[in-house]
């Protein structure tokens, strides 16, 4: 789908932004491009849609080089979103979101019923927010907004410089789940650069973990928590990186791994559904004040009390 | 008091027709100064060499007094037959023009948002589209202000033209200083003001109309 071969960009004073990087993304893959601030991540990215040229090496979208595709048709096929959202302020929300349906010469009643579908898929009444301008929304709704333009005339891939990194956490986190959702039925080929390695657990089918333009390890984020390929890895996942793969895995992950005891009287204590992450299993049964957790079962009644040894044997099973 | 209104009930017709005379001088000359000045203030955000070369050409012609620029373009515009009237005064009125209305251009278009400029080329806009869907609307503003400055700039400058005989409301000044009649002094100052007032008036009104909400 997005295939990287031996791609390397060296700026005119011999400075090398991106250094001999082969990677090759599959269809309908979201993967995040990790790193420190000036590792290239960005630049990696850009050069997906030629707003960077590459020096060295070859891009290819789709089997066909970028070198081949007419720049502008190109970018208006892939979707592009940024992190102050660049939503443009003289248009309405409308305007804003079918862009690129216009400049690609959709009829009225196509735009209308994409527009409606868009800001369904993303939980904004569309009759709503038709007319409003962009600075009439909050942060979270231009992002949701940023998102919906990128998507409108339904690009195979989508581009996606930290577009919640400006976000408060709380919004943030919503916006990820959401996301999240919307792509589990689209299932676009998603390149995503952020600097935040919980946000890249989160979101990542695989992580392309990148230092001073070299790539550092390309693998699913349990591997790079578990098994980091070098010391630059390992430091930059953190010392916490055992908590942090417990964000990868739900109550159902347990339930399929350790057999739980059966809850006799699951009453008076919290309740994990299936979806529910380990995290906050572990954060609620460190809590000063523990009260019992159990795990909803498919059949119906209670697994539990869950105790944190069960954890533990959770993870030793899933790094063994 | 009394005197100057009978001056006016008396003179109303020709009041008039010098101020209708005004406008056409402004306005060919506002016309014109708007159709090289914007696009040549768009074009010199691509170059920003040639940029400041211009901006600084553009200054300088404004602190040449507008008496003195006359009298330099008499003898040239004399090879054509044009050395007084309309033509050298729509000259000197564009050339003054120029400043306001390129830097504001230029400062408009350079002052875009880089990451509006980003989302746009993303995107897949053309230049041409990135120009006249993003970036010339959302300048808008700033360029509206220039061609404003250009305006009461020019509505002023336009009085003296009448020297060279270009007509407009600077006649009746002329003629007042040479006839000593105070009226017909007062009267050209007070309807040149009034026209400045209005037409600064007038482009605020379209220039709200036209920008972004945002931006205002």
């Amino acid at each position: 789908m997005i295939e990287f071969t031996n791609v390397s960009k060296t700026y005119p004073g011999g400075v090398k932004a991106i250094d001999d990087i082969s990677l090759s993304i599959g269809h309908g893959e979201f993967v995040v491009l990790l790193g420190p601030s000036g590792c290239g991540k960005t630049t990696l990215l850009r050069m997906v849609n030629q707003l960077e040229e590459l020096t060295e090496g070859e891009i290819a979208v789709e089997g066909s080089s970028i070198h081949d595709l007419n720049k502008i048709d190109m970018r208006r096929n892939i979707g592009y979103v940024i992190q102050s959202n660049g939503l443009f302020p003289n248009m309405t929300i409308e305007d804003n979101v079918m862009v690129v349906p216009a400049m690609l010469g959709w009829s009225k009643e196509k735009k209308k019923e994409r527009f409606e579908y868009l800001m369904n898929l993303i939980g904004m009444p569309p009759e709503t927010y038709r007319k409003n301008f962009p600075h009439e929304l909050s942060g979270g709704q231009q992002q949701r907004i940023g998102v919906a333009r990128a998507l409108a005339a339904d690009p195979p891939v989508m581009l996606m410089d930290e577009p919640f990194g400006a976000l408060d956490p709380i919004i943030r986190a919503r916006i990820q789940e959401e996301f999240l959702d919307i792509q589990r039925t689209l299932k676009k080929t998603i390149l995503f650069v952020s600097h935040d390695i919980d946000e890249a657990i989160k979101l990542a089918d695989r992580i392309v973990l990148l230092k001073d333009g070299k790539l550092q390890q390309f693998d699913r984020p349990e591997e790079l928590l578990n098994r980091p390929a070098n010391e630059f890895v390992s430091e930059f996942v953190g010392e916490d990186s055992v908590l942090k793969s417990l964000s990868l895995y739900q109550v159902q992950d347990m339930k399929a791994k350790l057999t739980l005891p059966e809850a006799s009287d699951g009453l008076d204590g919290t309740v994990f559904k299936h979806g529910d992450s380990l995290r906050y299993v572990l954060s609620h049964l460190l809590h000063p004040t523990p009260k019992p957790v159990y795990f909803e079962r498919q059949e119906g009644g209670l697994a539990g009390p869950i105790s944190v040894a069960h954890i533990e044997a959770f993870v030793r099973e899933m790094t063994a | 008091m009394g005197d100057f209104l009978s001056y006016l009930g008396r003179n109303y017709a020709d009041i008039f027709s010098y101020t209708i005379e005004h406008i056409q001088l402004l306005g060919v000359s506002l016309t014109l100064a708007i159709l090289i000045g914007v696009p040549l203030g768009i074009y010199l955000t691509t170059n920003e060499q040639l940029a400041a070369t211009v901006l600084q050409a553009a200054s300088i012609i404004l602190t040449i007094p507008s008496i003195a620029l006359f009298g330099v373009m008499i003898p040239i515009l004399s090879l054509v037959g044009q050395g007084i009237g309309f033509l050298p005064a729509v000259i000197a009125l564009i050339l003054y023009s120029q400043l306001p209305i390129i830097r504001n251009t230029y400062t408009a278009i350079n002052n875009v948002d880089p990451n509006i400029r980003d989302a746009a080329n993303g995107l897949g806009m053309t230049t041409m589209q990135r120009l006249l869907k993003v970036e010339i609307p959302n300048g808008m503003p700033l360029i509206m202000a220039g061609i404003r400055t250009a305006t009461v700039l020019s509505i002023g400058i336009g009085a003296i033209a009448a020297f060279i005989g270009s007509g407009g409301l600077g006649v009746l000044i002329d003629m007042g200083i040479s006839r000593g009649n105070q009226n017909m002094i007062i009267a050209g100052a007070l309807a040149i003001s009034i026209l400045a007032i209005a037409a600064d008036f007038g482009l605020k009104k379209i220039q709200m109309k036209f920008s972004p909400k945002e931006i205002q």
